[in-house]
């Protein structure tokens, strides 16, 4: 056995104490009190050796009491191998989560994370198991508890340290809720048996702001004997404000400059004044007035986006008079106009009221998103193939001659999507030609016809399945083809006339696609052309076509970023620090973790697209301890030694081997013992000698 | 240990009506204790064997020459044809001074209650039931000389102030019986009954002629010698320095040694003090502090009964031929 503090058993000398007493008591006997001595008569004392000890028991408990106090005060351990192997049972589990989302790239606050992350491996004993764990809007280990074990003891911090060094917040935002529930998890996966023995201590080390997501804490089935440790930690400056891009507004989208702005200020903040200009993409200014903006703290207010300088296509609008200045800069790529090319396979003009051509092209009106230009690609009987190629979407109003059918099923066939709309039976031979099997179709006989079903399901109709969208039935079909399908081709009909024959059907052909509507929507044969349905539905065959989709530009951090659509083989993005990165042709870009524009080129089409901080995470006052114990967060308060983010010093191999032994406990209780048992030995003698009487 | 004397009540054994001695000293208010005591004994008296005793009973004399012819019991003279006069107890006319030792030797305490306590007790119990028979009771605290008097008196606050006089701690540093017995005969004048409360716990050479001056004088006295269990059977068994409570003496005894010899010396001693008392008339009553003070008065009132028949008998025996 060892001592820490072995100058403490000098203490044990004191036992001489109890010895002296002991012999002294001798001479000095216990009076006792009689009411008279008159039939007494004094009595030399016996004669006894002069160092005879009374009392032995008594004096050996005692003795026995002031060694065990002395040896609990040396702080004795047994020393058989040191350090000894951590067993595995015993001490805490130490999980430290680190919050390395954007907000914590507010003044001050990393260093205090840091220092307090560091304060936990300070503090580890040699029996405890450490793992260090980040999260923004991803749980990362940095190390695990078998790294930690693994590590030599004495190194154990310095290591851990410097694991800690090199880290740093992200630009992600906060998503807390799935990080709790991810490192309770991943913690007890780590422990041998599922279930995480002893002490388990998750320790959060987070600014707990407000935005941060708390999905699926609530109802969360932690593991038994797991504790959360909250360790906050605040900016020296409260307050935040933030600009954000909202998505245009639908009502306008129309018009050429339709985005907003939002400037939001948080309630603790003490600043309402700010400023708002223009950044170019890689971050230099650009030369434009900027603008103020009052908005009081709490409160937010949307303002009309500021048009980027001329010839500039994206850019970030930057807020100034902010302190935390991690989300002060908001980018914007400019929504570019795509112009699209419908081929009309018609031989009728396009001025004719009479003729299908006419309203086609004024079904597409030009808008800030999209250009779209109907063109017609028949040419005396023969279909224009440089049409063709810049075409995204073909019309064919009846019947082709066979090479032009041709021409076009192996068009639709690579890859394209076009309608074919039978304005007599006999164009049923090149919806055959099409499809490359024969199909029948005669003449309806009946007044007029109305579109008995119509499968919602399918996106063609999607938009039309709300109630006050559904209904097609003023629309009078005077003269439609009724279709018959040959068995075992492959269709779907999208919708039916009233005599349940195909209204328009769908066709797979080769990669491509063909819609084939039974009636025209000219003035002979339907009202189409005049309801309130056609546009919307031209509109969505456009895009369900594939080349009418609108293409977003603004995207948070995380979000992949589309593929351009161009047909290239590979692409050419360049991040917002300026890293250019080749990628297949049609593979999004996933790597979206700095804020700012994102540039993908193939050959002479350039596209931009702006990513952003989450919203979310601008909401930075912080959270209550309250508000995650509601959600039935184990939360537990730190303990005042864990809270001191400065450790003097690590305490040895033998500290930290007499700290898990703990003998000096069983020390205390044999003092406690001993004493219990001289008290009630002295307390019996005393009866034994008072029974001679007192004075009252 | 020492026998104890034929007419000492039998220890106690409590039952019915009998208070613990220990239970009594725990009620702070002495008057309180009396009354318990005193109440308590009339309470047991309706089963006790003495029965019918009463001080208010009467007697009759053969009438002679020149007695008051007022008492004569003519409803008798009617029955017999013989004079008797009718004689009274004359209750109120009997005056009685109760002695109690306050020496320092009274503090002792083995069983919880001291013998002053006890003392005490007993005093304010007897002058309880004496002043509510009519009688008048006085009080003598003394020591080594008598320290307190209060002389017998019948009247509303007479045993409040007794009360009050017993209430004051033990204070002597030595106990001598004989020079306050003989203070008290010549305060006195007037016969009456004397009880003495002690443990005599003193050299009796002295109390010898003190007490016979008392009884000469026509006293009634009753010596009632009050002592602890432990100087009874003196249970000590370890060597002590033995300190004298009066005198702070102190002595080194082996009791396993001395206690044959104390025993023997303490029992001379209680001899010598109850045939002291035989030859001068006065009845001798020893009590432990761990007998019910109940029993101690039902022995009392039995001794004085029986004693006032004796002296009556002597008062109203004829003259010898």
């Amino acid at each position: 056995m060892s001592f820490l503090a072995p100058w403490f058993l000098v203490g044990g000398l004191a036992v001489a104490g109890p010895l002296l007493f002991h012999l002294i008591r001798r001479s000095a006997r216990e009076r006792v009190p009689f009411s008279t001595l008159l039939f007494l008569r004094p009595a030399p004392p016996r004669e006894t050796r002069r160092l005879r000890l009374e009392d032995l028991l008594l004096l050996i408990l005692r003795c026995a009491a002031i060694v065990l106090l002395a040896g609990a005060f040396a702080r004795p351990f047994l020393s058989g191998q040191i350090p000894p192997p951590p067993p595995a049972a015993s001490g805490r589990q130490i999980l430290v989560l680190l919050d390395t989302s954007a907000s914590m790239r507010r003044p001050g606050l990393w260093v205090r994370a840091t220092a307090l992350a560091q304060a936990r491996f300070a503090l580890a004993t040699i029996a405890d198991r450490v793992a260090l764990m980040v999260f923004d809007r991803q749980l990362r280990s940095v190390f695990t508890v078998a790294e930690w074990t693994a590590w030599p003891p004495d190194r154990r911090e310095a290591l851990a340290r410097e694991r800690l060094a090199q880290l740093a917040p992200g630009w992600a935002g906060t998503q807390l809720g799935p990080a709790l529930t991810g490192a309770a998890e991943q913690f007890s996966d780590a422990v041998p048996g599922g279930s995480a023995p002893g002490a388990v201590e998750l320790v959060l080390i987070s600014d707990l702001q407000e935005g941060a997501s708390l999905e699926g804490l609530q109802g969360h089935e932690w593991p038994k004997g797991l504790r959360v440790v909250l360790e906050p930690v605040t900016p020296t400056t409260p307050g935040n404000a933030a600009v954000q891009i909202l998505p245009a507004d639908p009502a306008v989208a129309s018009r050429t400059n339709s985005a907003r702005l939002r400037v939001v200020n948080t309630s603790d903040s003490k600043e309402e004044r700010f400023h708002l200009g223009w950044l170019a993409a890689d971050g230099g200014s650009l030369p434009r007035a900027t603008n103020e903006a009052y908005v009081a703290p709490g409160r937010s207010r949307v303002f009309p986006l500021p048009p980027l300088p001329a010839g500039v296509a994206a850019g970030g609008l930057r807020l100034t008079g902010d302190a935390a200045d991690f989300d002060n800069t908001a980018w914007f790529a400019a929504p570019e106009a795509e112009r699209l090319t419908v081929a009309y396979l018609g031989s009728d003009s396009l001025r004719d009221p009479a003729f299908m051509g006419h309203y086609l092209a004024r079904a597409f009106p030009a808008t800030a998103r999209r250009e779209v230009a109907i063109v017609p690609a028949l040419t005396n009987g023969a279909v224009s193939t440089q049409v063709l190629a810049q075409a995204a979407f073909a019309v064919i109003p009846g019947l082709l001659a066979p090479d032009a059918a041709r021409v076009m099923a192996d068009w639709v066939a690579g890859g394209k999507a076009a309608l074919f709309v039978m304005t007599n039976a006999a164009a049923a031979a090149t919806l055959g030609a099409l499809l490359g099997t024969p199909v029948e179709a005669a003449e309806d006989a009946a007044a007029f016809s109305l579109l008995g079903e119509i499968d919602f399901t399918h996106p063609l109709f999607a938009p039309f399945a709300e109630p006050k969208f559904s209904d097609f039935s003023r629309i009078h079909f005077w003269k439609h083809r009724v279709l018959t399908l040959p068995a075992g081709l492959k269709a779907r009909v999208l919708a039916r006339f009233d005599d349940r024959s195909p209204a328009l059907t769908e066709f797979p052909v080769g990669k491509g696609r063909l819609l084939c509507w039974s009636a025209g929507w000219h003035p002979v044969d339907s009202q189409l052309a005049v309801a309130s349905k056609f546009v919307p539905l031209l509109q969505t065959m456009l895009e369900w076509s594939g080349a009418g989709a609108p293409s977003p530009t603004q995207f948070q951090m995380g979000d992949p970023l589309p593929v351009p659509g161009v047909g290239a083989a590979t692409v050419a993005w360049r991040r917002p620090d300026g890293k250019v990165v080749s990628l297949a042709g049609d593979a999004p870009f996933l790597e979206t973790e700095l804020p700012g524009i994102y540039t993908a080129t193939v050959g002479s089409v350039v596209r931009r697209y702006a990513v952003n901080l989450p919203p979310e995470e601008s909401r930075t006052p912080p959270l209550s301890a309250d508000d995650l114990g509601k959600l039935g967060v184990p939360i537990q308060a730190p303990s005042p030694v864990a809270v001191v983010p400065v450790v003097t010093g690590r305490p040895s191999a033998r500290e930290e081997w007499e700290n898990t032994q703990k003998l000096w406990r069983w020390f205390l209780a044999g003092v406690i013992i001993l004493g219990l048992a001289e008290i009630g030995l002295a307390y019996r003698r005393t009866l034994r000698v008072g029974a001679g009487g007192a004075v009252v | 240990m020492p026998a104890a004397p034929s007419n000492a009540p039998k220890p106690a054994r409590l039952g019915a009506g009998l208070v613990d001695p220990r239970s009594l000293m725990a009620i702070r208010s002495l008057e309180f204790r009396a009354r318990v005591v005193v109440e308590g004994f009339w309470r047991g008296l309706h089963r006790s064997p003495y029965h019918g005793f009463s001080a208010e009973f009467t007697e009759y004399r053969q009438y002679s020459a020149g007695d008051d012819t007022r008492y004569l019991d003519w409803r008798l003279y009617a029955r017999s044809d013989r004079f008797y006069l009718k004689r009274f107890e004359d209750e109120t006319n009997l005056r009685c001074h109760l002695v109690v030792d306050r020496s320092r030797s009274m503090a002792y305490a083995s069983a919880g209650v001291s013998k002053w306590d006890y003392a005490r007790t007993l005093a304010a119990t007897l002058a309880w039931f004496l002043h509510g028979q009519g009688d008048a009771v006085g009080l003598v605290c003394f020591d080594d000389q008598l320290r307190e008097y209060l002389p017998p008196r019948h009247r509303r606050g007479q045993t409040r102030q007794l009360m009050l006089a017993l209430e004051a701690p033990v204070e002597g540093r030595a106990t001598d019986v004989g020079a306050p017995l003989r203070r008290l005969a010549e305060l006195a004048r007037r016969r009456g009954l004397i009880i003495v409360l002690s443990d005599l716990l003193a050299p009796l050479a002295d109390w010898e002629r003190s007490l016979a001056r008392l009884t000469v004088a026509g006293h009634e006295v009753i010596v009632i010698q009050i002592l602890d269990p432990n100087e009874v059977a003196f249970r000590f068994d370890r060597p002590a320095l033995f300190q004298d409570l009066e005198s702070g003496r102190e002595l080194y005894v082996e009791p396993g040694v001395w206690r044959p010899r104390y025993q023997a010396g303490l029992e001379a001693h209680l001899r010598e003090a109850a045939a002291v008392c035989q030859r001068l008339g006065a009845a001798f009553q020893r009590v432990v502090t761990d007998q019910p003070l109940e029993l101690v008065l039902a022995a009392f009132l039995r001794d004085h009964r029986r004693r006032g028949r004796l002296i009556r008998r002597r008062e109203t025996a004829p003259p010898a031929p």
